[in-house]
């Protein structure tokens, strides 16, 4: 199967213009599913805007020096990058530079004339993201995709994005604790709208461990409600034990459409179909095994 | 602006000159730079102080707002062009970022026409970077610039779909052995199970138990291709080069005459800062005098303006003329330490030729301006009494060799006995009186002026006593204050002030009853005694 494809349509459905590849660590394959968007992007005739919170797209990772999936992107594609980073060749077009800052530099937008590797760091506040994916739709885009970090999902928040949670072997010493993760994640973004007229109590900016316990201890069985997922200051198990405990919910909830899974890691592999299905049974996601061009759905 | 040449930090924070600079700041990086070689004009600079704050209001007059708005908008968003220009004007090659950077100036230069004239070396520049414009606001190092650019780039084009098809076709049969729609991304995973042998045209990078993780074994062809493509991208980065190296050279010998351009916008960045204050404040430019004097009517505290505005409060103007010492008495939140201020920020704008806050403004150069008691910040340690802490400034602020200075003295010696708080102050106007310095001296203390011997300003007062604010309620006891206040300042001629209205303020801002009536009947025994 064509993954990009299948990615991509799902990604796409509800008119959605944006997608946000969201991984549980670091090299999870979040670059490889987001290259695959990107191709299928531009073979359909899309145009393509595409950036990184923070910094992607390397040779080698900046921060442990393994080798990273390159960005080979085709001429036409807009990308938002920090400006030391923009290639010397082939010359690209410049269409502007912005007020966000990045290590390398403030962030400028450009367009791809000729087909070469392109690295990306874009904004890394949550502010910045959303206005950058506003002037990629200023620009013209038709599909934007960010590569995204889990550390920084607040930028999800006032968007009608698409997300991909993204797995891979790199990330967790098992895989049931690289399962667990996965879980975890796409259960804090995908927490659904609340119900309206049940009753709720309301939170207030973030829903931090010592609250939910609050909540927790007092048996709360009325629906908790965040504003949106990005409010919920949980992660791993304890998300899953305060989610298996109350009714978590929220105003404006996120669009989780897949899973990706990577079960190469840089001293340790996973069985890939086994992954693949445990992700999808744990997420009730697609799962999709770039690597291997196969998809698994939960049974 | 060099505000530092002019007062010192206790006198900038008494003031509020940080309200003042902000409003007074350029937006475009060479109109900051312009702006801190900004330093206040000397005595005997008087002709060109005026005419430069004659300048302002008179662009003020000319232009409207809009106008200086849309121009101020243009400064905001152009980029600082210099450090390309230093780049260049070493012999570096220009990145297409300068490049941009270099446009979008002269772009904005071009709008700002005709505030800031174009060097026929300048409009050469437009027409270096002129082939590099792409869209509205972009800049793409395009074949216009050089033929074997082109050439360079059809050929790398070429080049890569050679690739692509090579690769393509490699990656399609491999697919179809595996039994695949497609190898997407240059690796992929095999898994053991589904296969007996790996096709050809696949190298196995890693091996797991349950797959292979393989990447496409290029074929001769493919290889061929792909040093081609390599090639011909390395043509290309040298055409870009060569381009670059072009244009840069070309700019570095117009870098005189493009560094001269940056000052003149940031000159004119730094100008229409100045209008658009006098404009939104509605200033008129101070008649500059050699005097040593200050004058001015009808004239506002801004800081304080802005935030009465802003609370939906009116704000009265005062009229001030002072030469040599001169005291002003008055009640508790009468506009005392207001009116002080609104001399020393008068003082500050016409020393830096800005038109001031005020309907009619008469003002000497002032090379020092210098603030004396409450309101100080306070900079002395904590070993020192109030008092002694006062002594100490004062002495420094006498020490000062200034030609021309402005002394704002607020409640000097408040915290000693008033009758030796009395004679310290009379003794200060006398000196100050005897060395020539303007000075508007404020005090609670009776008989200053008379003592001194020196002119007598008084803030009129409560022109009514207002009735009790709801106890606890500030702003309603404020609003009452303001409705009942007379701000007016005026010079007393005949030797009678009237009572301050420390009592009924008291009572107005909520003071307990009781105490209140005590005071009263204290005031009333004392007037019945005497």
């Amino acid at each position: 199967m064509r993954i990009g494809d299948a990615l991509l349509d799902l990604a796409r459905a509800h008119g959605r213009r944006s997608v946000f590849v969201v991984g549980t660590g670091k090299n999870a394959g979040k670059t490889v599913a987001m290259r695959a968007m990107a191709d299928a992007a531009v073979a359909r005739g899309l145009r393509l805007g595409i950036t990184s919170i923070g910094r992607d797209g390397e040779a080698v990772d900046a921060s442990d020096a393994l080798a990273k999936p390159r960005l080979f992107l085709r001429p036409g594609t807009i990308l938002a990058t920090a400006r030391r980073l923009l290639p010397s060749h082939p010359a690209s077009e410049l269409l502007d530079f912005t007020p966000w800052n990045t290590a390398a530099g403030p962030v400028a937008f450009m367009r791809v004339r000729q087909a070469a590797h392109y690295e990306l760091a874009g904004p890394s506040t949550a502010g910045g993201v959303r206005a950058c994916v506003r002037r990629f739709a200023e620009f013209g885009c038709d599909q934007i995709i960010v590569d995204g970090a889990l550390d920084r999902v607040a930028a999800l928040a006032g968007g009608e994005d698409a997300v991909v949670v993204a797995a891979g072997a790199a990330t967790a010493r098992t895989i049931e604790e690289a399962v667990a993760d996965v879980r975890a994640l796409a259960a804090r973004l995908g927490v659904p709208r609340f119900e309206q007229g049940a009753p709720y109590v309301r939170v207030d900016g973030a829903l931090t461990a010592a609250h939910a316990s609050r909540l927790v201890s007092a048996r709360e069985e009325r629906q908790v409600v965040v504003r949106d997922p990005t409010q919920i200051a949980l992660s791993g198990k304890a998300l899953l034990g305060v989610v298996s405990q109350l009714r978590l919910r929220c105003e404006r909830p996120l669009h989780v459409v897949a899973a990706t899974i990577a079960s190469i890691g840089a001293d340790r592999y996973f069985e890939p179909r086994e992954f693949a299905r445990a992700v999808a049974s744990a997420t009730g996601l697609p799962t999709f095994d770039v690597y291997a061009g196969e998809m698994a759905s939960a049974a | 602006m060099n505000f530092g040449a002019l007062l010192d930090a206790t006198t900038a924070g008494a003031l509020d000159v940080a309200w003042l600079a902000n409003q007074l700041e350029p937006l475009s990086e060479p109109g900051r730079r312009a702006n801190e070689r900004i330093q206040p004009f000397r005595p005997h600079q008087e002709r060109e102080a005026q005419a430069h704050a004659d300048a302002i209001a008179r662009t003020a007059k000319k232009l409207g707002a809009a106008e200086v708005h849309a121009m101020r908008d243009v400064l905001r968003t152009m980029p600082d062009p210099l450090p390309a220009i230093a780049r260049a004007a070493m012999g570096e090659a220009l990145e297409d970022a300068n490049l941009l950077e270099l446009l979008r100036f002269m772009d904005a230069a071009v709008r700002l026409q005709p505030h800031v004239p174009l060097d026929p070396q300048a409009r050469e520049v437009l027409q270096i970077l002129e082939p590099g414009r792409a869209g509205k606001f972009g800049f793409y190092l395009s074949e216009k610039f050089d033929a074997a650019l082109s050439s360079a780039r059809a050929a790398a084009d070429r080049a890569q779909a050679e690739f692509d098809a090579s690769r393509g076709r490699l990656a399609q049969r491999v697919a179809a052995d595996l039994r695949r729609d497609e190898i997407p991304g240059s690796e992929f995973i095999v898994m053991r199970d589904t296969i007996d042998l790996l096709p050809r045209g696949v190298r196995v990078v890693r091996e797991a138990p349950t797959y292979f993780l393989c990447e496409l074994d290029l074929d001769e062809a493919a290889l061929e291709s792909l040093r081609r493509r390599d090639a011909a991208a390395q043509a290309v980065a040298t055409a870009e080069e060569s381009v670059r190296a072009r244009v840069s050279q070309a700019l570095r010998e117009r870098a005189k005459a493009l560094e001269a351009l940056v000052e003149l916008v940031g000159e004119l960045d730094v100008h229409l800062a100045h209008v658009r204050f006098t404009q939104q404040y509605r200033c008129a430019p101070a008649h500059i005098v050699s005097e040593p004097v200050l004058r001015f009517s009808n004239a506002r505290y801004l800081p304080l303006e802005a935030e009465l505005e802003a609370q939906g409060r009116p704000y009265e103007p005062v009229s001030v003329d002072l030469s040599g010492a001169v005291v002003l008495t008055g009640p508790n939140m009468g506009g005392k330490s207001v009116a002080l201020r609104t001399c020393g920020s008068i003082a500050v704008l016409a020393a830096f030729g800005i038109p001031v806050p005020a309907e009619t403004a008469g003002c000497a150069l002032f090379d020092d301006v210098a603030w004396l008691g409450i309101g100080a910040q306070e900079e002395l340690g904590g070993l020192l009494s109030s008092f002694a802490r006062e002594v100490v400034r004062l002495n420094e602020l006498l020490a000062r060799p200034a030609a021309v200075g402005l002394l704002l003295v607020d409640e000097f010696a408040r915290t000693t006995t008033p009758h030796e708080g009395k004679a310290l102050l009379v003794a200060l106007i006398r000196v100050l009186q005897r060395r020539g310095r303007l000075a508007f001296i404020a005090t609670h203390l009776d008989g200053i002026a008379a003592d001194a011997r020196v002119r007598h300003f008084a803030v009129r007062g409560l022109k009514n006593v207002p009735k009790g604010a709801p106890a606890g309620d500030l702003q309603a006891a404020l609003a009452a204050l303001a409705d009942s206040m007379d701000y007016a300042v005026y010079e007393v001629t005949d030797g009678g002030v009237r009572q301050a209205d420390a009592v009924a303020l008291a009572h107005l801002l909520g003071l307990d009853d009781d105490i209140v009536a005590e005071a009263a009947d204290v005031l009333r025994s004392e007037r019945t005694t005497s």
